[in-house]
């Protein structure tokens, strides 16, 4: 009677024993690099929108403050879109007849809004407050990156919950004085940034013990 | 045993229980002590006479259910599925953000705005405050700057926002069934005009309900005073008739008497429902708990006598409540005027000798002399005008004029009764007849038919956000506009008026009331804001001085009106009335022999039937009797024995030739003799939610039987049906849950107790570090978030429940999910009987979740979903939730609901499909998804909008700055909610008060809302009728 199984089987056997450890394991991994990749969160994706605005030509080449289109960032937890008459303030002087702003002059004229679409996305059981965070020193380049370097906008940050919490957990190193929260360029070297930030903390009344209780963020 | 836990045994046994003269003596000696706490016939059965245990429904019931699909389909079908969901995958949808194109003023897109303004009720306001974001209401405040009802809120107004979202409101105009548009309609309508102007108006007829608006009183008037012939009649089905009546009939004109519930300290109410549903329910409830708080250094409470036929909440919260039919209550007011010396002739004796009811006349007259001029009867809506003139006539004896009681001038005009109109339409003098928000096809008395009647009119217009049963019987429906929509005005019981403005421009083609009135006046009646030109026109002109001055000097005068909520200085000024005279005796109403009467009575949660196709108000447990989706013939114990009637049982009602089938419950507290029945159900053109639901009360109700039918058989018909209700529902199992005083015993507890510590008992649970040590050593201590509930002010009205709903985007479940057991509200009042069931003292008792500090839901949690936060807020993660149960499974308090389906979204009475019903959805809180565990947040999101609050603005949160949702809409104050770590914060003193205590503190859970126990002054004892005595 010939051998069933041929030497080479015991490699395959081998191998098999080896995949059904190693293949899962890989397959978990490679879910968790995924999960994180930029592909999943959109980090530096621009996202198309009905005007290509740039924030690179606004804030770094005109010099316009967040605060300008961005009205209920100290007051709303929404810091807000700007409505299509802040646009026409000066769009209805300069590149009247751009095409590219053609949506928004027939948003005017026909009392119908832009329609932007989302960059920033945070899951629907997560309250995000705009304001609290300007409040207590965090400032707009944080979390959003070097927006006036952007010619579209993009995401900079994966808004994911480790990074919500990375920050929670220690804050410190990323307060700044009340007047430099709107400022883009704000970048002082990090053994700095942490010893003026533990001063920051007892400045603005942050306790970062609390800041990680679930109901701060989840309701 | 401490003086807290000291038991409250009545003195004498349960009049049905014993029977012989002796009982008053033997009492303590030989009757067993009267069942207290129980919940349902079952448990009273128990307790009283050692039954078995009842058999109760499973916590958790069993999930699967037998099903057309087999394991294996199910399987292939999973695997097909999750195939098919793979294939399916595409890139995560886009959201998009859709600003303004102009913003408007104030409005900051992410936060609220508040705005004052009005709903109706009855006709009367009910003066709130709405909530907007970006121009979407999706919730209402109470308005605590109006001077009557402001002060809290009922469960209408705060289900009012789901209506304005409901999907079922009319969006088109229809003529005879098909879409038609405005122009045909207007067309039409100018042909009819150009007729009235040659003939007077003749055959034109206008129907409305009640109306207090001056606008629209107004703008009738102006089109009678067109159309002389033309002709306003008024129908409103809980109307106010033999009140006006009964005023006439005392005091010769037509006064409205205004009760203050505030300045009485004895109360008789003679089948006055005052604390419940009603226009008037949040002014009266919020009076008359201004005399029943019990504090430590409390000297006298308020005392309350009821005699009703019906186990409402106004019996249920009476010291001294006598379980009367609506027939007899004549012959008991008859009997209490004796005691002031009414001339005996004129006065008929209490009917079948019933000595209880004689010592109950005894001991209410003996309570009103006791307080001159704090003393007050009130008699209600189902009592005819002799008996309301009677109490007027005694409330002069005890000089209540001018205090408990006051009276203004009923002079606004109204139009005629319903059924003069229904003879001339059936006569075929009627040809044009409008029906401003009214629905008489199904709610006018049966033996108008008016349903029928409406064939005879060659054209019929009916306006309301509504195609109800008479649109269906119209030739023209025009959709109304909600409340929130439109300008008007109206005026609150004492004459106050409130500008009503609308928080979002209309969803529907929907036209205001002015707009169809326009019409009439031969208008196109299409002009922008014609409802507010309307209004303002009228106040321009009838305005106080300070508004018709000017035009400036009015703009500024309609700002502040606006703002404030209503108009200053507008009620109606109180007159001295005449003295009363004594009113004749009406003829009694022979009693058929077997036959019992029928007690037609204003639903707690669709009120006559408008609120039908709120789902909201449906799921809402009705405040006595916990039954959900539907009305049931309430019988009496006997009754139901003598016909061998259970719960559930279907009885025929049947008067004369007409009869009617509903569903039997067993009424703790039903007067024998008596069946009460909610009206509002059996609706076939409510909506998809409440449409054919219960039944149709009436069908049996006639204009000379408004309120009760005296020849009604029943007849049980063998059918049975399950009964909805949730009494029974999340039961904790009969443990020492209420607690009750008297008021002396709570005098006394005051003195021995001058500071009361609750002890900590003894606990398994780890020592879970609550406030740990702060890493920059400060000792600042954190919030302590806690709550305390009055049981003593709670009269079970449920606005809290229905407010917390709106609040929490707590969804409901439908009568399918009821029947397993199922619920969500995150908050539910508890009905708890002591003593017999013929005539129980009731007690109501809130339950939200605990936020024990040792929460026994939190070590048993797998995922760590149930956790603490560092002011003590036990606090659920839902995107942490696996939905084990076991939370649930721990809980000693039953607080935990789980969404077995995807109640939030998705589901049959969830949403329905429509997107619509989304915008009524707080933005604030997560709409919980399937397979997740919720619970009561302490209102998680309005604590954290105040820290952050006060955190931008550097400061600690103020006292006072956290308003819970149920605290809010309480019009008791039953509900106080603040920081415990304060010592001079409300709850804390509130928790130092001798009769708190903590729900269930033998388990060591340290909940932080803990109770008062109910605390009531009764008097002495009577006789050993007096089944009410708390000794």
């Amino acid at each position: 009677m010939p051998q069933v199984f041929r030497p080479r089987a015991n490699t395959i056997a081998r191998l098999v024993l080896l995949a059904i450890v190693l293949l899962p394991a890989a397959g978990v991994a490679l879910a968790c690099t995924l999960v994180r990749s930029d592909y999943i969160t959109r980090v530096g994706m621009a996202v198309n929108q009905p005007v290509p605005f740039s924030h690179q030509h606004h804030v770094a080449g005109l010099g316009l403050d967040c605060r300008y289109c961005h009205t209920g960032v100290e007051n709303s937890a929404f810091a807000g879109v700007p409505p299509t008459h802040t646009c026409m303030t000066c769009h209805s002087q300069v590149w009247t007849n751009a095409d590219i702003l053609a949506p928004v002059r027939q948003s005017l004229a026909k009392d119908q809004p832009l329609r932007w679409n989302r960059v920033h996305n945070l899951p629907n059981y997560v309250y995000f407050d705009h304001s609290v965070h300007i409040a207590k020193g965090v400032g707009c380049t944080t979390c959003h990156g070097q927006i006036d370097q952007m010619p579209l906008t993009a995401k900079s940050a994966s808004l994911q919950m480790q990074w919500c919490l990375d920050c929670h957990r220690d804050p410190a190193p990323n307060l700044r004085p009340k007047n430099e929260i709107f400022a883009t360029d704000w970048n002082p070297p990090m053994d700095e940034r942490r010893k003026q930030g533990h001063e920051l903390l007892k400045a603005y009344g942050v306790d970062p013990s609390k800041l990680t209780d679930c109901s701060v963020c989840h309701r | 045993m401490s003086p807290l836990r000291r038991p409250i045994t009545p003195e004498a046994g349960p009049s049905g229980g014993c029977g012989g003269a002796a009982c008053g003596c033997h009492a303590d000696l030989e009757t067993p002590a009267p069942a207290r706490g129980w919940q349902s016939l079952d448990d009273w059965q128990r307790l009283s006479e050692g039954g078995p245990a009842p058999v109760r429904r499973p916590e958790f019931p069993a999930i699967i259910r037998e099903g057309p699909v087999s394991r294996r389909t199910a399987l292939k079908l999973m695997a097909a599925a999750s195939a098919l969901a793979t294939a399916a995958c595409s890139p995560r949808p886009q959201n998009e953000i859709v600003p303004y194109v102009n913003m408007p003023e104030r409005v900051v897109p992410g936060t609220d705005l508040l705005f004052a303004t009005a709903l109706t009720l009855g006709g009367y306001a009910q003066p709130i405050l709405g909530q907007t974001w970006e121009g979407r209401p999706t919730k209402v405040e109470p308005n605590p700057d109006h001077p009557f009802g402001g002060g809290g809120s009922d469960p209408f107004r705060q289900a009012s926002v789901l209506t304005l979202y409901d999907p079922d409101r009319s969006r088109s105009l229809l003529h005879d069934g098909d879409i038609a548009s405005w122009n045909s309609f207007i067309r039409v309508v100018s042909q009819k005009v150009a007729t009235f102007e040659s003939n007077d108006g003749e055959g034109l007829r206008i129907l409305t309900g009640a109306l207090t608006s001056p606008s629209l009183i107004d703008q009738i008037g102006a089109l009678l005073r067109k159309y002389p012939r033309a002709r306003w009649h008024q129908w409103e089905s809980l109307g106010e008739t033999n009140a006006a009546a009964g005023a006439a009939l005392a005091f010769g004109r037509s006064l409205r008497a205004v009760p203050h519930f505030d300045k009485a300290l004895r109360i008789v109410s003679l089948d006055a429902d005052f604390l419940g549903p009603g226009p008037h329910q949040v002014a009266f409830a919020s009076g008359f708990s201004e005399g029943r708080r019990a504090r430590r250094d409390s000297r006298e409470l308020t005392r309350l006598h009821v005699a009703e036929p019906t186990l409402t909440i106004t019996g249920a919260n009476a010291d001294h409540r006598l379980a009367l039919r609506r027939a007899d209550i004549a012959s008991l007011a008859r009997a209490l005027a004796q005691e002031f010396g009414a001339p005996a002739a004129t006065t008929a004796i209490v009917p079948s000798a019933r000595d209880w009811a004689r010592d109950w006349a005894r001991r209410a007259a003996a309570d009103l002399r006791d307080a001159p001029g704090r003393a007050l009867v009130v008699v209600g809506e189902g009592q005819p005008a002799e008996v309301h003139a009677l109490a007027h006539w005694i409330n002069g004896r005890i000089g209540a004029f001018g205090g408990p009681v006051t009276f203004i001038e009923q002079n606004a005009p109204t139009g005629a009764p319903i059924a003069g109109l229904a003879a001339d339409m059936k006569a075929g003098h009627v040809d044009t007849l409008l029906m401003l928000d009214c629905n008489p096809a199904y709610d006018a008395p049966a033996e108008l038919d008016f349903a029928n009647a409406l064939r005879n009119i060659p054209f019929s217009v009916h306006y309301g956000i509504y195609v109800d049963e008479t649109a269906a019987h119209s030739h023209w429906h025009v959709p109304g506009l909600h409340p929130f929509e439109t300008w008007t005005d109206a005026r609150t019981l004492d004459g106050t008026a409130t500008i009503a403005q609308p928080l979002i421009t209309p969803l529907y083609d929907g036209k205001s009331g002015f707009e169809i009135l326009g019409a009439l006046f031969g208008g196109y009646g299409n002009i922008a804001n014609a409802d507010r030109l309307a209004v303002q026109a009228h106040w321009r002109s009838f305005g106080p001085p300070e508004a018709i001055a000017s035009q400036g000097a009015f703009d500024l005068w309609w700002r502040k009106a606006l703002r404030d909520g209503f108009v200053a200085g507008s009620a109606f000024p109180t007159i001295t009335p005449p003295e009363p005279r004594f009113p004749p005796t009406a003829p009694a109403m022979p009693a058929a022999a077997g036959r019992v009467e029928l007690c037609f009575l204003p639903d707690p949660s669709v009120y006559d039937g408008r609120f039908s196709n709120n789902a909201w108000l449906q799921e809402l447990p009705k405040p006595v009797s916990k039954q959900v989706w539907g009305n049931a013939a309430l019988i009496s114990k006997a009754d139901a024995q003598r016909l061998g009637v259970g719960d559930g049982d279907i009885v025929r009602l049947s008067r004369g030739s007409v009869f009617l089938d509903a569903q039997a419950m067993i009424a703790p507290g039903q007067a024998e003799g008596s069946i009460g029945l909610h009206l509002g159900y059996g609706r076939s053109n409510a909506g998809e939610i409440g449409s054919r639901i219960g039944a149709n009360a009436s069908l049996l109700r006639t204009s000379d039987a408004l309120w009760s039918a005296a020849d009604i058989a029943v007849k049980k018909t063998g059918a049975k049906q399950p009964l909805l209700t949730t009494q029974s529902h999340h039961s904790m199992e009969g443990r020492d849950i209420v607690r009750s005083h008297t008021l002396e015993d709570f005098q006394e507890l005051a003195r021995a107790t001058p500071e009361h510590e609750r002890e900590a008992p003894a606990t398994l649970y780890p020592d879970d570090p609550l406030h740990p040590k702060r890493p920059d050593g400060s000792t600042k201590p954190d919030y302590a978030w806690a709550m305390v509930i009055d049981e003593s002010t709670c009269i079970g009205c449920n606005a809290c429940v229905i407010a917390c709903q709106a609040e929490n985007n707590v969804p409901v479940v439908g009568p399918e999910e009821i029947e397993r057991g199922r619920e969500m509200h995150w908050l539910r009042v508890d009905a708890y009987y002591d003593g017999a069931p013929d005539n129980p003292d009731v007690m109501f008792q809130p339950v939200p979740c605990m936020h024990c500090e040792k929460a026994p839901c939190e070590p048993v949690c797998p995922v760590e979903a149930s956790v603490h936060d560092h002011e003590g807020l036990n606090v659920q993660v839902y995107n942490r939730c696996i939905g084990t149960r076991f939370c649930q499974a721990n809980c000693p308090y039953k607080v935990r609901r789980f969404n077995f389906f995807g109640y939030g979204n998705g589901q049959e009475y969830a949403n329905l499909g429509e997107p619509m019903l989304e915008a009524v959805h707080n933005p604030d809180v997560t709409v919980r998804a399937r397979g997740v565990m919720e619970k009561c947040t302490y209102c998680v999101q309005r604590i954290s909008r105040a820290r952050r609050t006060a955190e931008k603005e550097g400061r600690e949160v103020a006292e006072g700055e956290v308003v819970t949702a149920c605290q809010s809409a309480c019009p008791t104050q039953a509900i106080q909610f603040g920081d415990m770590a304060r010592h001079d914060s409300a709850v804390s003193s509130l928790k130092r008060e001798p009769h708190g205590y903590d729900l269930l503190a033998e388990l060591g859970t340290r909940p932080r809302t803990s109770y008062l126990g109910r605390v009531r002054s009764s008097g002495p004892a009577l006789g050993p009728g007096d089944t009410r005595e708390a000794g």
